[in-house]
């Protein structure tokens, strides 16, 4: 279900995307730090729901909180010249990769569980049928 | 389930935007094709070049949209006032002189295109190519045959233009432009065809195997000049 309807955002997003006009050049690199920052919201929002504790208000809050804190951080680092908005992706990539990882492991054991029932209900069915012989 | 129908429509909305926003980047980035460089600095200044020329872009839009304007502004002002008219004549007469409208009339268009063969001249190897000075004669002798407006690939020759080299570019009115040069020049075109002329400059590119190609016209457009003309110095003499 959840799938679904990520999959169906994925396709509406790129059909409008590619049929966008495009931005100035002086907004790409903002917009890029958004982007970053929505794939991390993104990645979150799976892992919660798998986790179980998803909660709306946190994941909306969390998505447009590091979205407006991301821009905000480019903003800053181009009038210090310092290229602050590194610093915001390193964390914003670290986490996917943790997040990644949660909806990683969790898959792992569903399917390792899954093979595991599957030898053993065959296990049991050749045991029946070695009786039925006798 | 309608918490969880709730998660999936959130989720899937955010992967709608996640995609856009994917997809305006990378359109973006391609169309500015700015390759990404290893030295920063170099990308910095790219970035500013970038910005600075989207930003003179608006601005020759607002000042058009305003030249526009002050025109129409203009013939609101003369009607019904003969006097006014008049000054108003004088004006467009003017602007016609010194580059300022776009004109049309018989003419020449004369193409300068890089010659393709080798090199003959072991002295001057870059003889093949066209350069600034070739061009700028090239204007003198049209100036020279009675031409009234000249244009070098849309760029309007006026009092204040200057043809410089800018390596394998030649730079005129601050713009770069690069081979073929397209020079139309209007005026009588029976006069401006004599640059074809025996012992003309025009003979003389083609001996070095430059391409020359001249086409008479009977209806050139030739464009206005997109900069301002200031003078700073000048002033009347008062008698």
């Amino acid at each position: 279900m959840i799938f679904i309807a990520i999959l169906i955002g994925c396709i509406l997003g790129a059909i409008l995307g590619l049929n966008a006009p495009i931005i100035s050049y002086t907004y790409s690199s903002y917009l890029a730090i958004a982007i970053i920052a929505a794939l991390d919201s993104v990645f979150g929002g799976i892992a919660s729901v798998i986790k179980k504790n998803f909660d709306l208000k946190i994941f909306i809050s969390g998505f447009f909180g590091n979205a407006i804190l991301a821009i905000l951080l480019t903003i800053l680092g181009q009038k210090l010249n310092v290229d602050i908005y590194l610093a915001a992706i390193v964390v914003f990539v670290w986490r996917m990769f943790m997040n990644l990882g949660t909806i990683r492991r969790y898959y792992v054991e569903k399917w390792s569980d899954i093979i595991k029932e599957k030898t053993s209900k065959k296990d049991t069915k050749t045991q029946t049928e070695d009786k039925v012989e006798k | 389930m309608t918490n969880k129908k709730v998660i999936s429509i959130i989720l899937g909305i955010m992967c709608f935007a996640l995609t856009l926003g994917i997809c305006v980047q990378v359109k973006t980035i391609k169309n500015t094709n700015s390759t990404i460089s290893q030295n920063q600095e170099a990308n910095e200044l790219r970035d500013e070049i970038l910005r600075y020329k989207e930003r003179y872009d608006n601005r020759f839009k607002e000042l058009e949209e305003a030249e526009k304007e002050l025109e129409k502004e203009r013939e609101e002002a003369t009607k019904n006032n003969s006097e006014l008219e008049q000054a108003q004549q004088t004006i467009t007469k003017g602007n016609k002189i010194t580059g300022m409208t776009e004109v049309t009339g018989p003419g020449v268009i004369i193409t300068l295109t890089d010659g393709k063969g080798i090199s003959t001249s072991t002295l001057n190897p870059s003889q093949l190519i066209v350069h600034d000075l070739d061009v700028l004669s090239v204007v003198n002798e049209l100036i020279n045959a009675g031409a009234e407006a000249i244009s070098i690939n849309e760029q309007r020759w006026v009092l204040t233009t200057a043809i410089s080299c800018r390596g394998n570019t030649i730079d005129i009115n601050g713009e770069r432009i690069g081979a073929p040069f397209v020079i139309k020049a209007i005026g009588l075109p029976e006069y401006l065809a004599g640059l074809e002329r025996v012992g003309g400059y025009l003979e003389y590119m083609k001996e070095d195997g430059v391409g020359v190609n001249l086409e008479k016209s009977n209806s050139i457009t030739i464009p206005k000049y997109s900069g301002v003309i200031k003078f700073q110095y000048l002033q009347n003499v008062e008698e």
